[in-house]
Parts: structure tokens; sequence; C-alpha cells
């Protein structure tokens, strides 16, 4: 059954968004990360323009990170006090970032700017989080024995003034940590147009050394508030939020949350860090092959990347 | 004086009695006169004047059909009003990776053109005459004007794409030999049947048939099509526009709603314990 998409002006067959709604709530409620990585070109597939995929995305996030906080905090898996600052540092730099790309809009050259960024950034973060996760796979060694493991940055954050200890992810940390970290994301997710779930994601693992389902609960919190600013940013001022396309979004993904929470503790940390590493990879080689193949069309839709 | 009067006066009856007789007499001529002569002027007819988008809309269908001159062939043309698109241009970077490198202008360009005639076009019209009416791509593609400016095969290169783009999104379209004529009690009667894209956004169309002969558009015919939103899609759709500000609150609302919703009935069944 097809629907008419009042804002995106196009129709669309129901099972397309509620099956990638679906899919990628499982990721969600899984990894903790939004998907919206995965989903905005997905939508754009589908022949969605870009501008309403990207803002209608960020509002079926909000029902997806809803549905999923909701799961992980039932069961003590959201550390509020640690998404708070994580919150207050992506904030800010989600303004920076904002005006770093008028800026490269400015100078001319923002596309090739964003893209290199998301090739990088996913490159980096899929690569390191493989081989990460595949190498104390092998050493079988719990998160816990890595945790007592103080590296050079470690011993660095932990002479860093603010020191306060997070009660939920069992982590002591200089309160600037979160906030500075957060705002780099904040920054890097501006410019690429993302909600930042993953890269969020490695950095409370990897820089914050917080447990991983603490991690999923926690960054499903903090993406929520982001999603919902976005979505109200975007309705307002560019009116590209589609409702319709979101709530047929929505009711694939927040079951998928949901779905996804209940077999996010039935894997081991390390098992999720590497499936989400090969998402992450996956995406990566798309989008190498997207950049270097090429385009049936050279012509396209002002608005997107 | 008075003779003169009566000799006037019987004259003037005369004249009007002989008019009124050959009037008469081309009537009756005029009543068993060929059909076909009285045929000639050219009609046109869309079966909808107004497509509803509603919340179930994926496209129409819209036929065209009317009387023509016998032995004219048909061009029949679907267009909205001529604008103008920005677009982004994809080329290389570092001579290997593609990506957006600036805009291209097209002005004067209609949003949606679709061309159905009889024949192929140049078969049965001069190339003046395309240009005039702006009939067929090749003479789009000349009343179109580019930013930046080009010229010779790169702008035809960029019109190329920008002609691909269009159809890619089924907005641009050419047929020929998908009009049909028939000959009815001497009169040519013609007929298509075309699919109307969904991506066609709500504005005004204009359906215009024209008939050829000898390479010559000899006259012409419009009818109108107007697609609108309907129903609950014209409620969201003035309100994104119109009301921002509580379409973007709703929006939110309603997902946190759906999201909680979920999640009580998964808490509920013990799915998230």
């Amino acid at each position: 059954m097809y629907l008419y998409l009042p804002v995106a002006l196009t129709s669309i067959n129901i099972i397309v968004p509620v099956g990638l709604g679906l899919v990628v709530g499982l990721l969600s409620g899984l990894f903790g990360v939004g998907g919206g990585f995965l989903m905005t070109p997905l939508l754009i597939m589908f022949g969605i323009p870009s501008t309403v995929a990207a803002a209608t995305d960020s509002n079926q996030i909000v029902a997806a990170s809803t549905s999923g906080t909701y799961a992980h905090w039932k069961v003590g898996n959201v550390d509020f006090k640690m998404g708070l600052y994580l919150l207050a540092g992506g904030f800010i730099g989600g303004l920076v970032g904002v005006q770093g790309i008028k800026v490269l809009n400015a100078m001319g050259n923002a596309d090739f700017v964003i893209k290199m960024t998301y090739v990088l950034m996913l490159g980096i973060v899929g690569s390191y989080m493989l081989f990460e996760s595949l190498m104390s796979m092998r050493k079988k060694k719990s998160e816990e024995v890595k945790a007592d493991k103080e590296s050079a940055m470690g011993k660095f954050l932990k002479s860093l003034p603010l020191q306060t200890h997070f009660e939920k992810s069992g982590v002591t940390h200089s309160l600037l940590v979160p906030v500075i970290f957060g705002g780099f994301v904040g920054i890097l997710a501006a410019i690429m147009g993302v909600g930042g779930g993953f890269l969020m994601v490695p950095v409370m693992v990897y820089i914050l050394r917080m447990p991983m389902h603490v991690v999923v609960g926690t960054s499903l919190f903090q993406i929520l508030f982001n999603c919902i600013e976005v979505t109200f940013l975007q309705a307002y001022t560019n009116h590209t939020v589609d409702f319709i396309l979101a709530v047929l979004l929505l009711l694939g993904s927040t079951v998928g949350a949901q779905v996804g929470a209940v077999f996010g503790r039935k894997l081991k940390g390390e098992q999720l860090k590497v499936i989400l590493a090969v998402i992450v990879l996956a995406v990566t080689v798309k989008i190498v092959f997207d950049l270097t193949l090429t385009p049936s069309l050279l012509l396209g839709q002002s608005g997107g990347h | 004086m008075y003779r003169e009067q009566n000799i006037r006066s019987w004259t003037a009856s005369l004249n009007n009695l002989w008019r009124m007789s050959i009037t008469f007499l081309f009537a009756i001529l005029g009543a068993f006169a060929p059909a076909d002569d009285a045929a000639a002027e050219l009609t046109a007819r869309a079966n909808h004047d107004r497509i509803k988008i509603d919340f179930f809309y994926h496209g129409s269908t819209v036929s065209i059909s009317g009387i023509s001159d016998p032995g004219a062939d048909l061009i029949i043309t679907m267009t909205s009003a001529e604008g103008h698109q920005a677009l982004k241009k994809k080329g290389k970077v570092a001579g290997f990776l593609w990506m957006n490198v600036g805009d291209m202008k097209f002005e004067h360009v209609p949003n949606m053109y679709a061309v159905h005639s009889t024949r192929k076009i140049d078969d049965i019209l001069s190339p003046g005459e395309m240009e005039k009416y702006v009939i067929g791509y090749p003479a789009l593609g000349k009343h179109i004007e580019m930013t930046p400016a080009l010229s010779g095969e790169e702008r035809d290169r960029w019109f190329n794409e920008f002609v691909k783009f269009k159809e890619a999104s089924k907005l641009y379209t050419t047929s020929a030999g998908k009009v049909t004529t028939a000959m009815e009690n001497g009169k040519q009667k013609y007929y298509i049947l075309t699919a109307w894209p969904y991506q066609a956004p709500p504005g005004d169309y204009i359906v215009t048939v024209y008939a050829v002969k000898d390479k010559t558009i000899v006259e012409k015919a419009e009818a109108k099509v107007r697609v609108e939103h309907a129903g609950v899609v014209k409620t969201l759709f003035d309100m994104a526009k119109n009301n921002a500000g509580l379409y973007g609150a709703i929006s939110i609302i309603a997902a946190l709603g759906a999201g909680f919703g979920v999640g009580l009935v998964f808490g509920k069944g013990g799915g998230a314990h």
C-alpha cells in the first residue's frame, strides 16, 4: 500500500519506511546509535529529498531513542549524570560546528570537507573498534580487567581538575572530560549532519572507559535530547520534517529498539563492538564506492551533501 | 413624388426578398454538405481537470481526447509553467573523487514536460516550428538559459544531464506513436492515455494539442489540469509551512509518546527485564 508524504511530496510503499525503521531501530537498541548515518542515505536512495530525509530521521530517532532509553533505564543502564555533561559539551560543539559549516560553504569546499570527515571518522572508528574488540576477545580479557590497565591518556585524564565519580558507570573523571569530548563529537556531528551516536559510543567506551551496556543506554539518552532540538529547528526553520514519514519510520524503529535492547543484553560487550564496527566499516566502504564510481546522474537536488 | 416613393419601397422589398432567398438557399445547401468540413476545428479535453493528492495518492492517469482535421498529425504537450531550477553539479575532485562541485541554474524551464505525438516529431514537424513552439528536447535545450553560461558541446552535455535527471524523476517524458487516431462519422478522433507522475507537485498544468500538416502547425487547442492537495495531506502541508512551531512540537510529542508507548507495552510484557 502506498501513502503520499505531504512534505517530501512523494509517494512511498509503507513497507519501505516501516522495514527501514525496524532494522535501524534494532541497531539503535543494540548499540546505542541513532542510526542516522545509515537511515538518511537509505531514505535518499528510496527517493526522499535529502533535506527531508535528514530532518525526518531526527524526528523518528526521538521515538526510537525514547523507546531505547526507557528499556535501558528499566534495567539501570543509563548514567544520567554522564549523559548531561556529554549533552552540555555536545550542545556547544554543535553551535561551533554549524558556524564551521557556514565558513566552509562560504569558502566553497564544504562538500569535500564533509565527505572526507565522513570517510575518515567512520573508517578510523570502525577499524579501531574492530581491531580492539577482536584483540580483547582473543585474549579473553573482561572489560573490568582492561579498565585497570592505565594508558598515558588515562593518566593525563586523571590529572585534570574537577574530578568526580560517576556511580552508574563506575568511573571517576574530571567534569571537563565529558564536556570536551562531547563538544568534539558535537562539532563533527554538526559538520557531518548526523546525531553522532557512532562517534559518542567509542568515546564513552575507549576514553571514558564506561561499561558497554551503560554506554548504550547513556548514548541513547543524549541522542534523544539532541534529536528533539534538531527536529524542532528543522521543522521551524526549514519546514523539512515529514510527519507521515516519521510516523511510518517510528512504527518500525520503536519496536526494533526494544528488540535490540533485549538482544543486546544477551550479547557480550565485545561482540556488540565487533558487530557495530563491521556495520560502520561497511558504510565506509559504501561511501568510498559512491565517491569513486561515476554516478549515473551528474545533477542532483540542492540541499543535500 | 408619391409615385417615386412607391417605386423605392417596392425595389427595397424586392432586394430583401432576394437576400432572404439566397440565405435560405445556402442554408439548404449547408444542411446537405459533407460532415467532415464542419469538423475542422481542433478540440482538446482531459478526462481529469482536477487531480487531488490525498493520503493514498500514487500518481494518476490522464487521457486526452478530441477531434481534429482529418489527415492531421497531432502533438500533445503537457507542461507546467516555466520557472527556474537550481541543481547541484557533480564533478571530479583530485582526479578521482566524485562530489558536488557547484550549482547549475536553469531558467525558463518547466518542472514537468511531456511530449506525445502520432509519429516521430522529426518526421512531422520542421525544426523552425519546433523551436517556435518549444516542442521536443532539442528545442527546449535552445529555449532555456543556463548559469554558468555554456556554449557548444558543453551546453548540450549539461542540458542532456538535466533531461536525464528530470526523466529519472518521471517529470520529463516523450513518446511517438502513442497518440492514436480513428475516423468516425467523417471526423478524425484522437486519444492518448498517459501516466500522471506522483512526483508532479501541486499546480496548474497546461495540455496543448497541436494539429500538424505539411510540417507546419495549423491549429492548436488547450486544456488545463490542476493538481492540488486534499484532506490530511493538505492539512499537514499547510501546517508545516504556516504553523511550523506547532507542527514541530506535535511531531516531537508524537515521537515521544510513541517511544514511551512501545516501551510500556514491551515493559509490561517482560521484554525489558
